[in-house]
C-alpha cells in the first residue's frame, strides 16, 4: 500500500483516538492511587477489614462498605439469575416464533431505563410495598425457624439491603436473560433434534444439553451482571439507608461503596476522609474491573467454543 | 406413577416456571414505566419546560433550566465523545486489524463500558474540578463522553468489520488511498450501525447521575454556560425525589417520565435502524 | 458526514448564543439547614438584581469542603469553624441566620407539639438503648399519651451535616454517654437507625417510615407538618420549638468578630429557650476580593431585606446589633 501524508495523518489520529481508553484506565488508575494515598499511608492494607467509619475520630475503614456491596449484589444475583435463565429458556425454547423478538426486546428494555428511575420508583413505590406487604409477610413465614430469622429480623422499614438487592436484580436480568439466551441460541440444532429423536422432553433438551453446551457463555453473562450490580450507584442510593455497619438482616439498612461515595464524597470535610473516599473508589474500580476482566475472559472463551 | 409420567410432568413444571420468570420480567418493565406515566403525566405541564425552579417549599415553578441543561452537557458529550470513540473503532477495524494491540483496547473498552460511572465522577473531580477551581458543565460533559468512548468505539469497531474487505479491495485497485476509502467507502457501508452506536450511547449517558453529582454539579437558575455549575435533570430528579415536598417528588415524576421516554426512544430507533439493516441478528 | 458537519456548526451556534446570555452568577454550597431561606432570599434578590445566587444544599461537610478547596464562591456551613481552622484555610466567617434542630416523630396519634422528651431520654434513644415506643422514661413524661409497644426507628444525616453538628454538639453536652461513645462532629457514627442525605432526606424519611424519629432543622419540619416534640430546657422548662423559643436562645449568644464569631447556642441558659438552637454561617475564600464584595452585596441586601421572609420561614434573623458587628467584620476585611 503506498503511503501518502495525509494517509498518516489519519491513521494517527485514529491509533489515538483509540490509545484514549487505556490512557483512561490509567489515569483512572493513577489518579485513585495518587489522591488516596494519604489514606493508603495511614490506614495501609488494614482499611480493607476494619469496619471503623468514623469521621469525628478520622478513623475509617472500607469494610463495613465491601459488605455491604457484596451482600446487596449476591443476594441480587441469587434473585436474578433463575428468572434470567428462566426467560432466557422461554425465549429460546418454549415461546412461540412471533413473539421471540417482542419479548427479548422488552426485557432488554429493563436495561435503557436509567437508574435513578429504579431508584425513584423504588424510593416510592417498591418501599412501600415491601414494608406494608412483603417483609411482614417474610417474617411471619420465618418466625421460629432457627438461623433464617435472623435475616428477617428488626422492623420492616422498606429502606433496607432486600429492597435495594430487589431492585438490583430487576436491573441486572436483561443482561443476564440476553446473554443466556444468544448462548442458548447457539446450541447446534443437531444435536438438540437428535435428543428429542431418543424421545427427551423440551425439559431435559434445556437441561441435559442447551444449558451445558452453553454454560460458559451463561457463566459470562452472570459475571458480567455481578460487575454491573457492584457499580451500581443510583438505583441503591435511595432504598439502602447509609448505615456503616455489618448488618445481619435483611431489614437492616447499610451502605455501598457507590452509596457511600454519591453521598460523601462532595462533603467530606477533611483531607484524611476524601484521601479514604478516593481509596473506597480505587478498591471499587479494582473490583469491578477484575469482574469484568473475568467476565469477559469467559464470554471470549465461550466465543471461540462456539465459533468453532 | 410411572417413569415416563413422572419426566413429563416435570417438563411441564419447568416449563411452566420459566413462563412465570418471561412474565415477571415483562411485569417488572410494565410496573415501573406504568408507574413512571401514571406518576409522570399528572406534573407534566408547559410550565415545567418553560419556568425556572421556584424557591424550595414553594409551589410552582419548572425544570427549564435542568431540560437546557441535560440537553447542553448531552450535546457537549456526543460531540467529544463521538469522534473520538468512530475514529478509534477505526483505528481498531483498520489500521490494527487482527494486532494484539487491537485485542487489548477492544478488551479494555468492554470493561470501561462497565466500569461503575461514579468512579468516573471522582476521577474527573480530581483532574478538571479541583484543580480549575470550579465546578462546570464541561467537567460533565467530558465525564459523560469517557462512558461514551468506549461504547461508541466498540460498536463502530464491529461495523467497520462486517464491510466486506472486497469492497476495500475495489477502492484500493481505483488507486484510493485508505483514508479516503475509509471515508468514502466503509464508514458509508457501516453509516446505519455507527449511527445505532451513536443513537444508543446517547441513550446510555443521558440517564446517568452519578458522574454528574460533583462535576457538572446542580443550579438552581436557567445557566446555559458551560463553564459554571449548571443543571440537569437526573441531578434534580435525585435532588427533588429524596427531597421532602410533594411538589418537588411530582416534578420528579414528570422529569422521570421525560426522560425515560427520550431514552427508551432512542434505544428502540437503534434497535429498529440496526434491525432494518442487518435483519435479525 | 454533511449532516455531523451541520449539527456541529449548530451546536457551536448554540454554545456561543449561551455565552452571551450568561448572568452574573455566585455559586454556594453547604448547609441544607439554612436553604429554604438562601433560595428564597436569591430568588427575589435574582428578581431585583439579576444576579444569580445558586445555592445547592450538599450539607455543611460540603461546604466547608468545597470552599477550602475553592470550587465555589461562598460555603455554608452550621458548624462554626475555630478560629484557627479559619486562619488556616484563609477563610473568613460570619453568621447569617438562626435557626432551631428540632427532634421530629412519626407516630400514630402524636400531633405537632405533643410528645415530651428529656435531654436523657432523647440521648438513650438516638444510643439505641430505648427500643420501644412505650418505655417507662417516655412514658412517664408522657402520661397522656397512648404510646405502643412499637419499635423506634432512628432517622439520622448520612452526609456531613451541620444539623448534625448542632445535635450532637447538644447531646454531648447534656449527655455524658454520648460525648464519650460518639462525641460530636458533622458526620458521628450513629450506633442504630437509618441515613438521609440533607435535611430533606431525614424529612422525606420519617415521613415515610412508622415510629420513627429523627432530628431537622425546624423549617423543615413546619413545611413538611412534621411531629415535632417538646424538649426539657437547662433551665429545666418544657419548652415547645418556635420562634420565640429559638429567640430567646439567640439572645443569650454573645458573637465575637475576633474569633470569626465561632459560638454555639445549645443548651442555652434563658428559661424559655430551646435548647438545640444554632447560628447558621457563610464562609468565603479570603483571596477572592470581588467574588466576595457580590456575595456580602447579597448578605447586606438579605440583612435589609430579609428578615420577614425569614421570620415566615421560622428563622430567626440576627438582631440588629450582630447585623452591624457583622458589617464592621466585613469593611475590617476591606469586602464592603
Amino acid at each position: 500500500m503506498r503511503k501518502n501524508p495525509a494517509d498518516i495523518i489519519f491513521s494517527a489520529t485514529t491509533a489515538i483516538a483509540s490509545l484514549s481508553v487505556a490512557v483512561f484506565v490509567i489515569g483512572i488508575l493513577y489518579v485513585l492511587i495518587m489522591e488516596s494515598s494519604p489514606a493508603i499511608g495511614r490506614f495501609g492494607i488494614k482499611f480493607l477489614i476494619s469496619t471503623d467509619w468514623d469521621p469525628v475520630k478520622e478513623s475509617f475503614g472500607a469494610l463495613t462498605n465491601i459488605y455491604g456491596t457484596i451482600i446487596t449484589t449476591f443476594l441480587s444475583l441469587l434473585i436474578a439469575i433463575p428468572v434470567s435463565i428462566g426467560i432466557a429458556i422461554f425465549v429460546t425454547e418454549i415461546s412461540p416464533n412471533f413473539l421471540k423478538a417482542p419479548i427479548g426486546a422488552a426485557i432488554e428494555l429493563l436495561a435503557a431505563i436509567p437508574s435513578i428511575i429504579y431508584g425513584m420508583w423504588g424510593l416510592f413505590t417498591l418501599s412501600p410495598i415491601m414494608s406494608r406487604h412483603v417483609e411482614p409477610f417474610l417474617k411471619k413465614i420465618t418466625a421460629g425457624i432457627p438461623i433464617v430469622s435472623i435475616l428477617f429480623q428488626g422492623t420492616p422499614m422498606g429502606i433496607d439491603i432486600l429492597t435495594a438487592s430487589v431492585i438490583l436484580s430487576i436491573m441486572i436480568i436483561p443482561f443476564t436473560a440476553s446473554i443466556s439466551r444468544d448462548s442458548f441460541n447457539l446450541t447446534p440444532p443437531i444435536i438438540k433434534e437428535s435428543a428429542y429423536a431418543i424421545g427427551a422432553t423440551k425439559w431435559e433438551v434445556v437441561k441435559n444439553i442447551v444449558i451445558p453446551y452453553s454454560k460458559i457463555g451463561v457463566f459470562g453473562g452472570i459475571v458480567l451482571s455481578l460487575g454491573r450490580a457492584i457499580g451500581e450507584t443510583m438505583a441503591v442510593a435511595f432504598v439502602l439507608g447509609n448505615n456503616h455497619r455489618i448488618a445481619t438482616s435483611l431489614f437492616d439498612a447499610a451502605a455501598t461503596i457507590t452509596v457511600t461515595l454519591a453521598n460523601e464524597f462532595a462533603e467530606a470535610d477533611n483531607d484524611i476522609y476524601l484521601s479514604s473516599l478516593f481509596y473506597l473508589a480505587l478498591v471499587l474500580f479494582v473490583m469491578s474491573f477484575i469482574t469484568l476482566a473475568v467476565a469477559k475472559y469467559f464470554l471470549i472463551r465461550a466465543e471461540r467454543k462456539y465459533s468453532r | 406413577m410411572t417413569r415416563v409420567r413422572k419426566r413429563k410432568i416435570e417438563g411441564v413444571i419447568a416449563m411452566v416456571l420459566c413462563t412465570v420468570a418471561a412474565l415477571t420480567g415483562l411485569f417488572w418493565l410494565v410496573f415501573i414505566l406504568g408507574d413512571v406515566l401514571a406518576h409522570g403525566i399528572k406534573a407534566l405541564n408547559l410550565n415545567l419546560f418553560i419556568n425556572d425552579p421556584a424557591p424550595a417549599g414553594v409551589e410552582g415553578g419548572g425544570l427549564r433550566n435542568a431540560f437546557i441543561g441535560q440537553l447542553l452537557i448531552t450535546l457537549c458529550a456526543t460531540l467529544i465523545g463521538v469522534p473520538i470513540g468512530v475514529l478509534g473503532g477505526t483505528f481498531l477495524a483498520e489500521y490494527a486489524r487482527g494486532r494484539r494491540i487491537a485485542r487489548l483496547i477492544s478488551i479494555l473498552s468492554d470493561i470501561m463500558v462497565s466500569v461503575p460511572s461514579i468512579v468516573i465522577g471522582t476521577f474527573i473531580y480530581a483532574v478538571l474540578v479541583k484543580p480549575i477551581g470550579h465546578f462546570s458543565g464541561w467537567a460533565g460533559a467530558i465525564a459523560l463522553s469517557i462512558i461514551m468512548i468506549p461504547v461508541v468505539l466498540r460498536t463502530t469497531e464491529d461495523m467497520l468489520r462486517l464491510v466486506p474487505w472486497t469492497l476495500r479491495e475495489a477502492a484500493f485497485a481505483l488507486g484510493a488511498p485508505y483514508y479516503k476509502v475509509i471515508i468514502q467507502i466503509v464508514y458509508r457501508g457501516a453509516s446505519t450501525g455507527i449511527l445505532t452506536g451513536i443513537l444508543l450511547s446517547i441513550a446510555r449517558v443521558s440517564g446517568e447521575t452519578a458522574p454528574l453529582l460533583f462535576t457538572s454539579f446542580n443550579n438552581s437558575f436557567f445557566s446555559a454556560d458551560m463553564n459554571k455549575p449548571i443543571a440537569s435533570l437526573t441531578v434534580t430528579i435525585f435532588q427533588y425525589a429524596m427531597g421532602p415536598y410533594e411538589s418537588w417528588h411530582s416534578q420528579a415524576w414528570a422529569a422521570s417520565l421525560v426522560i425515560t421516554l427520550s431514552i427508551l426512544t432512542l434505544t428502540v430507533i437503534g434497535r429498529l435502524l440496526i434491525k432494518g439493516r442487518h435483519g435479525k441478528r | 458526514m454533511k449532516n455531523i458537519l451541520r449539527l456541529t456548526l449548530l451546536a457551536a451556534l448554540v454554545l456561543s448564543f449561551a455565552h452571551v446570555n450568561a448572568a452574573e452568577t455566585l455559586n454556594g454550597a453547604g448547609a441544607t439547614f439554612p436553604y429554604p431561606v438562601y433560595s428564597a432570599w436569591a430568588y427575589d434578590y435574582n428578581k431585583i438584581t439579576g444576579v444569580q445566587i445558586n445555592y445547592q444544599s450538599i450539607g455543611s461537610g460540603g461546604g466547608v469542603r468545597q470552599i477550602t478547596e475553592r470550587t465555589i464562591d461562598f460555603g455554608a456551613s452550621d458548624d462554626p469553624s475555630k478560629p484557627e481552622q479559619v486562619q488556616k484555610d484563609k477563610l473568613l466567617q460570619f453568621p447569617a441566620v438562626i435557626g432551631g434542630v428540632v427532634p421530629v416523630v412519626n407516630l400514630e396519634n402524636t400531633h405537632p407539639g405533643q410528645l415530651k422528651l428529656d435531654p436523657e431520654s432523647l440521648c438513650s434513644i438516638f444510643l439505641g438503648e430505648i427500643k420501644y415506643w412505650d418505655d417507662e422514661k417516655i412514658k412517664k413524661m408522657n402520661p397522656q399519651s397512648k404510646l405502643t409497644h412499637s419499635e423506634v426507628t432512628v432517622v439520622y444525616r448520612s452526609d456531613g451535616s451541620g444539623t448534625t453538628a448542632i445535635f450532637t454538639n447538644y447531646l454531648s453536652a447534656v449527655c455524658p454517654a454520648w460525648k464519650e461513645k460518639i462525641g460530636a462532629g458533622k458526620a458521628v457514627k450513629f450506633p442504630t437507625g437509618i441515613g438521609g442525605k440533607g435535611n430533606e432526606g431525614v424529612a422525606n424519611y420519617v415521613k415515610r417510615t412508622a415510629n420513627s424519629i429523627g432530628y431537622v432543622e425546624f423549617a423543615y419540619a413546619k413545611q413538611n407538618k412534621l411531629t415535632f416534640t417538646q424538649l426539657k430546657n437547662s433551665a429545666g422548662n418544657f419548652v415547645v420549638p418556635g420562634f420565640e423559643s429559638f429567640e430567646d436562645a439567640a439572645e443569650s449568644g454573645d458573637f465575637d468578630p475576633k474569633k470569626d464569631f465561632y459560638l454555639w447556642l445549645t443548651n442555652a441558659p434563658g428559661k424559655e429557650s430551646w435548647p438545640i438552637a444554632g447560628a447558621t454561617f457563610i464562609l468565603l475564600a479570603k483571596e477572592k476580593t470581588d467574588a466576595n464584595k457580590s456575595v456580602v452585596k447579597f448578605f447586606d441586601w438579605a440583612f435589609k431585606n430579609g428578615d420577614n421572609k425569614a421570620k415566615e420561614l421560622v428563622y430567626v434573623p440576627l438582631p440588629k446589633s450582630l447585623k452591624d458587628k457583622v458589617r464592621a467584620y466585613w469593611k475590617e476585611k476591606g469586602i464592603f
